[in-house]
């Protein structure tokens, strides 16, 4: 079947089987900024926007992202100025190996997007599907609270 | 990939071309709300996918003191909404915030937990002491009890859910916990209680025990010996036997029988602890 895509604002179409995930199709077609990791739901590295809101694209059928809006982490700096979420994650540190970051910035921009003054238990919980095996989680939790910061305009980038 | 078989997606405009294209093609479709069952546990036999996006059964709305909620709305549209928090004693809100991650909670929704009805679901313990109603279509729109609903979908084709109808009951006093080596991990046994009061009695005992591994079911012996105690003793311990009597429990990778059952009864005087805390006002 043929899936129409907006895809970090450009309509996209793509030939896909019904039954593939959305991180499949993506990653065919060179969007190779959403990574692969489980394939089950649980590791969260495949995180888009779907429609809004951050999901794990391995668990989102082709037929079902037929139509939608997905933004990938790429699509945070279409013109190459990094999003103050990417910013905060380089100068805190929150990046080693990088695998879980893209799925990592997703799920802080979905928090971000509903409330820039998380408290850092929402922190937690909103990036409680993307695992990190390098840093240990408080240095991603460090870059949240600042990028909340710099968004509220409280903070220099 | 699980779904390497299908070749048709059907986009029904209503609840009754749905059913028809369900009776056609039988076991080998299946309805397509989030998917997220779909994309990890379907077998790769199902040819094809009827697609419920059109049929409107995404809305969340408070009914002459029912929360309605549609089959497709997703677990964190759930939670956000205003109703949620207020009903059934704010249960439901605080088990979903224990279902998975928020990142599946914005694809999950509860016609997918019923249609799959897993043994470890979170969710079906909650809408069994909370006396939930489930709509569904097969053909004629009905309301059934949720447990009625869970019998039913054993012994036939099982209907399309349609919505999940929860009282208000903000009087209401419930709990849930469970027990899993890891917060994602399906739990080892899960418990949903829920009570109400009257005068210092304790009235309207709720008790739904899951994960065991069978389906949850409510410990209904277990709520009559509970029913109409002093608040403030409770008789746990003479309650225990007939806990570890009527539960439904076995042996599987995750846990023995015997280990389950003795945490049946922890679970129980738990919850049943935590709810009567909760509907007094308190917060553990």
């Amino acid at each position: 079947m043929k899936i129409g895509l907006t895809i970090n604002g450009q309509n996209q179409a793509f030939e896909a089987t019904p039954g593939e995930s959305l991180l499949d199709v993506l990653r065919r077609n060179g969007y190779i900024d959403v990574k692969k990791g489980c394939g089950t739901g649980d590791c969260g590295a495949c995180a888009v926007l779907f429609n809004g809101r951050a999901v794990n694209s391995c668990l989102i059928l082709a037929a079902k992202a037929n139509g939608a809006e997905v933004l990938t982490v790429a699509g945070l700096a279409p013109a190459g100025e990094l999003h103050p979420i990417q910013q905060a994650f380089l100068d805190e540190g929150a990046v080693q190996c990088g695998y879980c970051t893209p799925g990592m910035v997703i799920s802080a921009y979905d928090l971000l997007s509903r409330n820039n003054d998380p408290t850092d238990e929402e922190i937690q919980e909103a990036i409680a599907g993307n695992l990190c095996r390098c840093t240990g989680y408080v240095k991603q939790v460090d870059a949240i609270r600042k990028a909340g910061a710099i968004m509220r305009g409280e903070a220099n980038e | 990939m699980a779904l390497e078989h299908v070749k048709a997606v059907i986009r029904p405009s209503g609840l009754d071309q749905a059913w028809e294209e369900k009776q056609k093609l039988g076991r080998q479709a299946r309805f397509l709300g989030g998917g997220v069952d779909l994309a990890v546990f379907a077998p790769s036999s199902i040819e094809a996918l009827i697609d419920l996006r059109d049929l409107g059964l995404s809305t969340i709305a408070f009914d002459e003191g029912e929360m309605i909620i549609g089959a497709t709305a997703t677990m964190a549209e759930i939670m956000e909404s205003p109703e949620a928090g207020r009903c059934g004693g704010g249960l439901l809100v605080d088990v979903l915030r224990q279902v998975a991650s928020p990142l599946q909670r914005n694809i999950a929704t509860f016609g997918g937990t019923l249609g799959s009805a897993h043994p470890w679901s979170d969710v079906i313990p909650a809408l069994l002491v909370l006396d939930a109603r489930i709509g569904v279509f097969d053909g004629a729109a009905r309301v059934v009890s949720t447990e009625e609903y869970l019998a039913g979908r054993r012994e036939r084709m099982a209907p399309l859910v349609t919505s999940v109808r929860i009282p208000s009951e903000p009087a209401l006093g419930a709990s849930f916990i469970t027990f899993g080596r890891s917060a994602f991990d399906v739990g080892i046994l899960n418990c949903a209680c829920a009570v109400a009061q009257e005068e210092d009695r304790l009235k309207r005992v709720r008790i739904a025990v899951g994960g065991t591994p069978a389906l949850a079911r409510r410990l209904k012996r277990t709520e009559q010996a509970i029913e109409g105690s002093s608040l403030d003793s409770i008789p746990f311990t003479e309650i225990d036997p007939t806990v570890a009597d009527e539960i439904d429990v076995r042996d599987d990778r995750r846990a023995s029988a015997a280990y389950r059952r003795t945490l049946a009864c922890v679970a129980v005087r738990r919850g049943i602890q935590k709810a009567v805390e909760r509907m007094n006002g308190g917060r553990t």
